[in-house]
């Protein structure tokens, strides 16, 4: 199957492996925290980015990455004063997020099959310029996540109690809400805005039924993405019209079932339960 | 020995009712002091006050000479929640958990060594749990992770350990060890607050033994502690 070595190919495999990579890091604190859901509104409001963008003549990546910086901050806000306890103050981001950038983008005209593209993702049409982007943008979650690693944990596990020992809490929170940004801002191309958070917290999800850390479910839940991603692309690439961002979605939720019986056979063979 | 932890006049309360009402306390170090009172009588409350998780509405909280919302005294501060108050969401192993102690007093961009794991490892024994360090902290029962929580606050060898209710859930035939490290840091020049209810736990150790009662802080003797306890004013058990 020569096709699925073709240059486009390569191009698909390289953004689908970098940010399918880097997404179950940045996740794993995410989901470790609850906040899962908060990918999913920046991943809303950047789509109303990218439309404004256009409307300002700016590229796509960096609108949605403006986006989803700011509507971090604002989530943020709403986080630390309890104001996103109830699902209503996100459920009406997610809204305004999606109905913003649709009007916008019919206003400029510019509601047609390339707003699909952004929301749902079109892999194979990246060029190299593109995977330069997401690279950089991959390489920055990584490196930072590397060098705040330990605090970045300390906040996950226990926010008061690390306050109350001294760590810059605050920070490090809009630490974290910056550094997803950048991820959904790479992923847009990938699996587009609407699935990027199902990225985020997937494989995360099936890292978590292989392990008895936290590291070990981010570094399982890597490899969960990873193969996620490489097998949806080659799927929808040897297949020829399926989309590529849904397949590897689909992928990491057939990865984590997989994960799931995997991990209850573990269970039942070596029962780790120990005395009172 | 210095004072290290100083309060006068600390008022606080929630809402419009006061919880504290005019607490004056000092504490040396050197000391180990088991605090009292009924239940919802504000003794997380004060601990919290100690460590800058909530701010006096009058009065001064004085913690190693300064203020507990300075990071840098927070470090010195070794302090242990009520309860295992953490997300459950994806595994973390007992390990994960004590280093988490560590992580403050590291300072960022470094990578924790052989002595910072070292450190993890006597913290660990020293409550009990070395065999279980990979162990997933949700896996295992309440007492073991309430002494998870107890090396966390342990590991880094703080001046001031501020422990609530750290018995909970733990074997009554480990607490004479774990009132024995208590006891052993005191010695070497810490000042520990243990919050308890249960004269029997830090009975033999402890140097002083407070309660709060009406929103104010006094100390008693063991023997009034019993009858306080006697006739109901102990709470929770
Ligand atoms: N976050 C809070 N908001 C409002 N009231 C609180 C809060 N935390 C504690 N309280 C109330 O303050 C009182 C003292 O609580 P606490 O310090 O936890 O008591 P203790 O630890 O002695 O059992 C209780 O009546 C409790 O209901
Ligand atoms: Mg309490």
């Amino acid at each position: 199957m020569t096709r699925l070595l073709v240059p486009f190919a390569i191009r698909a495999y390289l953004a689908g492996g970098l940010v399918a990579v880097t997404a179950p890091v940045i996740g794993s604190f995410l989901v470790q925290r609850r906040l899962s859901l908060i990918g999913d509104g920046m991943g809303h409001l950047a789509f109303a980015g990218v439309a404004l963008g256009l409307w300002m003549g700016i590229s796509p990546v960096w609108g949605a990455l403006g986006a989803a910086v700011l509507g971090g901050f604002v989530l943020e806000v709403l986080r630390a004063r309890g104001r996103l306890a109830g699902d209503l103050s996100l459920a009406l981001i997610f809204y305004f997020g999606i109905a913003l950038g649709i009007v916008v983008l019919s206003a400029i005209d510019r509601f047609d099959a390339s707003a699909l593209t952004v929301l749902f993702g079109n892999i194979l049409v990246t060029d190299w310029t593109d995977i330069a982007v997401i690279a950089v943008l991959c390489a920055a979650v990584l490196g930072v996540t590397a060098v705040f690693y330990k605090e970045l944990l300390a906040v996950a596990l226990d926010e008061e109690t690390a306050r109350a020992s001294g760590l810059p809490v605050d920070r490090l929170n809009v630490l974290l809400l910056v550094l997803t940004a950048l991820l959904v801002a790479a992923g847009m191309h990938v699996v587009g805005l609407l699935l990027i958070a199902a990225l985020l917290v997937i494989p995360v999800a099936a890292g978590s039924r292989l392990a008895h850390s936290f590291r070990g479910s981010m570094l399982w839940g890597v490899a969960a993405g990873f193969a996620s991603a490489l097998v949806g692309l080659v799927g929808s690439i040897a297949q020829g019209t399926l989309a590529s961002g849904g397949a590897i979605v689909l992928t990491a939720i057939a990865v984590f079932v997989l994960a799931t019986v995997i991990g209850r056979r573990a269970a039942r063979r070596h029962p780790r339960r120990v005395g009172a | 020995m210095p004072v290290t932890v100083e309060l006068t006049g600390v008022r606080f309360g929630y809402g419009a009712e006061p919880i504290l009402d005019g607490v004056d306390l000092d504490l040396s170090a050197g000391e180990f002091a088991v605090l009292a009172g009924a239940n919802g009588s504000g003794k997380s409350t004060l601990l919290k006050l100690c460590v800058g998780l909530l701010r006096p509405a009058d009065g001064s909280v004085t913690v190693l000479g300064g203020s507990p919302l300075d990071p840098a005294i927070r470090r010195r501060i070794g302090y242990a929640p009520q309860g295992l108050r953490m997300a459950t969401s994806l595994p973390v192993s007992v390990t994960e958990v004590v280093a988490a102690g560590l992580t403050p007093s590291k300072g960022l961009l470094r990578r924790m060594d052989r002595r910072d794991w070292s450190k993890v490892n006597a913290a660990l024994e020293s409550v009990g749990l070395g065999d279980l360090s990979a162990e997933c902290l949700f896996e295992l029962s309440g007492g073991q992770q309430q002494r998870a929580i107890l090396a966390r606050a342990l590991v880094a060898d703080p001046d001031i350990l501020l422990l609530d209710e750290p018995t909970t859930g733990i074997d009554q035939r480990l607490r004479p060890a774990l009132a024995q490290e208590l006891r052993r840091r005191a010695d070497a020049g810490a000042t520990v607050v243990a919050v308890s209810h249960d004269p029997d736990d830090f009975h033999q150790e402890c140097d002083r033994i407070l309660v709060i009662e009406d929103g104010r802080v006094r100390q008693i003797t063991h023997e009034e502690f019993h009858t306080h306890l006697a006739l109901g004013g102990g709470g929770s058990r």
